[in-house]
């Protein structure tokens, strides 16, 4: 019998216009994997929120959902919180308590177990985990990633026989990600538990699925095996495949256009390695003419590499943070050209979002000097000018941002201190809104935007400023692909106004894609600083999907399109 | 910055250097006594153990003017203090008391006129000897409850008094458990805040007034979102069955034989102590004359037995630090 079963499901919340679900129907099966995957507002949480009784959203509802073959509304509420786990998208906000011992014991303590047996299982499911090391700790001293590793255990220690998850993975940095994935992947067959996961980030977990389900606005369009679901959205006939197409998983990119229409798509680099081998076989000339990697011109970056001033320059910074503990920075020099947009990639807690602290002179450095457009960070009254239209920091959580109730007052609020005219101001704020293509919401709440949307009014309000130089603390984190589109959208118009774009990413694809220099942060300096290409196309490791799918033949590409191309262009 | 092995020389010029201060911070570590803290053996016994000790030493200390006691409790609650957190404390602890003594002994003979050994008449207000008698000792009290205070928050830490209230009030215990979970995440939320509102040039307002304003702003922000995430946290508990019937509370303390005999060891000594004291065996009198006999044998026993419950911690730890050096 179906595990949960979903009939003609409709749904409105109570002010809206249009449905956020309409016509769902679905079944899943007993330790069944699936995958649920959608632009930012289908509806994806919504219909989670569903699927367990404590957590449906108050609205108008049409339909059935069935757990077991009861009714979801006449589900004893005990069984729900022990049978069906439910872990969110926020490490933090999800915590409750102060150790984390307390916080896997939660969850029991409510059920009302004994104190022996609630030991026990704590016991067991800090085994599985992992996570003995940290039993005593605090919960404020543990990471992104290990926050939310808790929070999965402190569901899965009531041994749950479903566990959904609405985009658990979108806050953490990337290996933190996959290691939390593969902990997701081990329950499901470990366990036998069924996994309900919502994610935006589709290369690790596609080749996980049993079965992927595609939502767009409020319906589902493709609810099929993850080979199978590009069959679904592509349309290469019509030149016109479906938006989600471009949010799967690259390898799936690279091959879709040349898989006949019942042949699998490949979706691991393995996978697609294979398959390259087999078109190479077909099609050896692939191989002639291949220009050498590093004599290629870039198509990117013009001549702007050579050309203009230096405007940030840093020298020779030793950075810690007290006179006991490491050094994180060990005399890092770096210089980034006017009008540019650099990209520091590196590992996780190694001091980049440090480097972005030092240079807008919140941290000062033990030695070594920040040049900012000619002004000396930490030098006599430097701040004045520093913030005077020369830098920008945009947090990496946009709410630190909001102060005021309206989209459109809150862009008002970032001219509080520049000494404009009203009709500037509104003129200002007209031109933000429509380059952060945030005017349809220029009268909602800053906080009931999406993740991008917040993102994007966050950025604009920092614009207001005018600022020459705009530093990013991981702009894409939690981003659907598309909103990631149009944000690089948004950046590049800016740099080709002539601001200077510095961030700090662990997102490789996207600065691949993007950015005009790369350069990457290890052990306190940054070690190789390139055009992304020649950047990507020296690392083996660290670097795109679709480089790693092409590194044997050719060192060179570096996207998916790119890729994509050199075959089509051979093949047609 | 390399050399030929591959080697980065500035790290290695950059180790011996750190190496040659290494005797310095050493140096330092000893002139500045770090204290065991929680590290203590008197820590590890169970809580209740740890609350009954600072109830019973607290309590007889706030309600005896007896001289002996106070003193006693004074100098064993500095010690024990330094003992756990360090000279420091034990700095800031003796700033403390000299400051309550000179307040609480102008400030009681100026307004209390008992007593009969007058010195000196200002505006025709008796100033009496008893008055600033009782007002050093009352300084001497307060001052040996705060430091006492310093040393029960190395002992009983968040845990144990969660603990504590979660077993007479369980949903107390889990407040509590909630705030000091809250405490580091608003710290951390406002840190951001207050760093994206100095980038947007916000923080250089000169002017009180300004910068009153500023601080309003930042404080809204800090709500505004705590609000919202909240949210998110209410849901989690929901989702994992806040509210149903029947909560238990969780712990991980255990009452093993050495906590039964220290209880019965301070339950022993506390009854000799309070029986003494109310008995009248250590009274003293300080209005209208200071008179209180020297105690007999009673009163010894009395002050003994009070000792030895004071001392039962140091002792412990004390004998713990040893047998941690022996053992190593």
């Amino acid at each position: 019998m179906a595990k949960i079963e979903v009939k003609d499901l409709s749904f409105k919340y109570p002010l809206a216009d249009k449905p956020a679900l309409k016509n769902i129907s679905f079944q899943v099966n007993p330790s069944e994997f699936i995958v649920v995957c959608g632009k930012s507002g289908c509806g994806k949480s919504t219909l989670l929120r569903h699927l367990k009784n404590s957590m449906t959203p108050y609205g108008i509802r049409t339909g059935e959902i069935l757990y077991g073959g009861i009714p979801m509304e006449d589900l004893d509420q005990r069984r729900s919180t022990s049978e069906i786990g439910f872990v969110q998208q926020n490490p933090d906000n999800q915590l409750v308590t102060d150790k984390v011992w307390h916080e896997l014991a939660f969850g029991l303590e409510n059920l009302g177990l004994p104190n022996k047996t609630i030991k026990r299982r704590v016991a067991e499911m800090t085994g599985y985990f992992g996570i003995q090391g940290w039993f005593r700790r605090d919960v404020s001293t543990l990471s992104g990633g290990q926050k939310q590793l808790l929070n999965l255990a402190s569901v899965m220690v009531m041994q749950p026989e479903i566990l959904i998850l609405d985009e658990p993975a979108s806050q953490l940095d990337p290996i933190a990600a996959e290691d939390f994935l593969q902990t997701i992947y081990r329950i499901n067959r470990d366990l036998g538990t069924t996994i309900i996961i919502s994610e935006h980030c589709l290369e690790n977990v596609f080749p996980m699925a049993d079965r992927v389900m595609v939502m767009d606005k409020g319906e589902i369009i493709a609810f099929d095996s993850p080979a199978r679901i590009g069959h679904h959205l592509a349309d290469f006939d019509n030149g016109m495949c479906h938006p989600m197409y471009y949010g799967m998983p690259s390898v799936m990119r690279i091959f879709q256009p040349m898989c006949v229409s019942n042949e699998n798509s490949p979706l691991t680099i393995r996978e697609g390695r294979i398959k390259l081998e087999e078109v190479i076989e077909g099609h050896p000339e692939l191989l002639e003419d291949i220009p050498a990697a590093h004599t290629l011109p870039d198509n990117k970056t013009n001549t702007k590499e050579t050309s203009g001033k230096d405007i940030l320059s840093l020298k020779n910074l030793w950075f810690r943070y007290n006179k006991e503990s490491g050094d994180v920075l060990r005399g890092l020099s770096l210089k980034v050209k006017e009008g540019t947009w650099h990209c520091l990639l590196g590992g996780n807690g190694t001091g980049k979002s440090t480097t972005l602290k030092l240079i807008s002179g919140i941290m000062k450095a033990q030695r070594g000097s920040v040049v900012v457009d000619g002004i000396k960070v930490g030098s006599a009254g430097y701040e004045d000018k520093l913030f005077d239209r020369c830098l920008a920091f945009l947090p990496q959580n946009p709410q630190a941002l909001f102060t005021e109730i309206t989209v459109e007052e809150e862009l008002f609020e970032g001219m509080l201190t520049l000494s404009l005219s009203d009709e500037e101001k509104v003129h200002n704020v007209e031109k933000m809104l429509e380059l952060m293509e945030i005017t349809h919401l220029r009268k909602a709440n800053p906080y009931d935007l999406s993740g991008g949307e917040q993102q994007r009014l966050a950025l604009g309000k920092i614009l207001l400023l005018e600022p020459r130089v705009l530093l990013l603390d991981e702009p894409t984190k939690g981003l659907d692909p598309f909103f990631k589109i149009t944000l690089a959208g948004i950046l590049r118009k800016l740099v080709d106004a002539g601001v200077t774009i510095f961030m700090v990413s662990h997102d490789i694809e996207f600065c691949a894609q993007y950015a005009d220099r790369c350069s990457m942060f290890f052990d306190g300096e940054i070690v190789s600083e390139e055009t992304p290409k020649n950047f990507f196309a020296g690392n083996s490791f660290y670097t795109t999907a679709a480089n790693k799918v092409t590194r044997k033949w050719r060192t060179d590409l570096v996207t998916c399109e790119e890729v994509s191309q050199w075959i089509q262009t051979e093949e047609n | 910055m390399y050399d030929e092995n591959g080697c980065d020389t500035d790290s290695i010029a950059v180790f011996f250097l750190e190496g040659n201060r290494m005797p310095n911070i050493e140096k330092e570590v000893k002139v500045k006594r770090k204290g065991f803290g929680d590290t203590s053996t008197f820590a590890g016994f169970h809580p209740v153990a740890g609350l009954m000790y600072y109830v019973l030493v607290i309590g007889i200390t706030m309600f005896s003017m007896s001289p002996f006691f106070l003193g006693l409790s004074f100098a064993m609650g500095l010690t024990y203090s330094y003992l756990l957190r360090g000279t420091q404390i034990a700095k800031q602890n003796i700033m403390i008391a000299i400051a309550t003594l000179i307040a609480m002994t102008i400030l009681n003979t100026l307004f209390t006129h008992n007593g009969e050994t007058v010195l000196f008449y200002i505006n025709g207000n008796r100033i009496t000897l008893e008055a600033m008698i009782y007002g050093i000792a009352a300084a001497v009290m307060i001052s040996a409850v705060i430091i006492w205070f310093s040393s029960f928050n190395a002992v009983m830490t968040s845990d144990k008094i969660i603990f504590l209230f979660g077993k007479s009030a369980p949903v107390f215990g889990l407040i509590i458990s909630m705030i000091f979970r809250f405490i580091p995440l608003l710290k951390k939320r406002f840190e951001e805040i207050s760093m994206g509102q100095k980038c947007m040039g916000r923080q250089m307002e000169k002017g009180p007034v300004k910068k009153v304003k500023q601080l309003t702003k930042e404080v809204s922000i800090l709500t505004a979102w705590s609000l919202e995430a909240s949210i998110e946290s209410a849901d989690s508990m929901a989702a994992r069955g806040y509210g149903l019937r029947g909560r238990t509370s969780f712990h991980l303390f255990k009452i093993v034989g050495r906590d039964i005999g220290l209880m019965v060891f301070m339950a022993v000594t506390g009854a000799i102590a309070i029986f003494g004291c109310a008995k009248g065996y250590t009274t003293m009198y300080y209005y209208p004359k200071v008179e209180g006999a020297l105690p007999g044998p009673g009163g010894i026993i009395t002050i003994a037995a009070f000792a030895a419950l004071m001392s039962a911690p140091i002792i412990i730890d004390i004998y713990g630090e040893y047998r941690w050096q022996r053992l190593k």
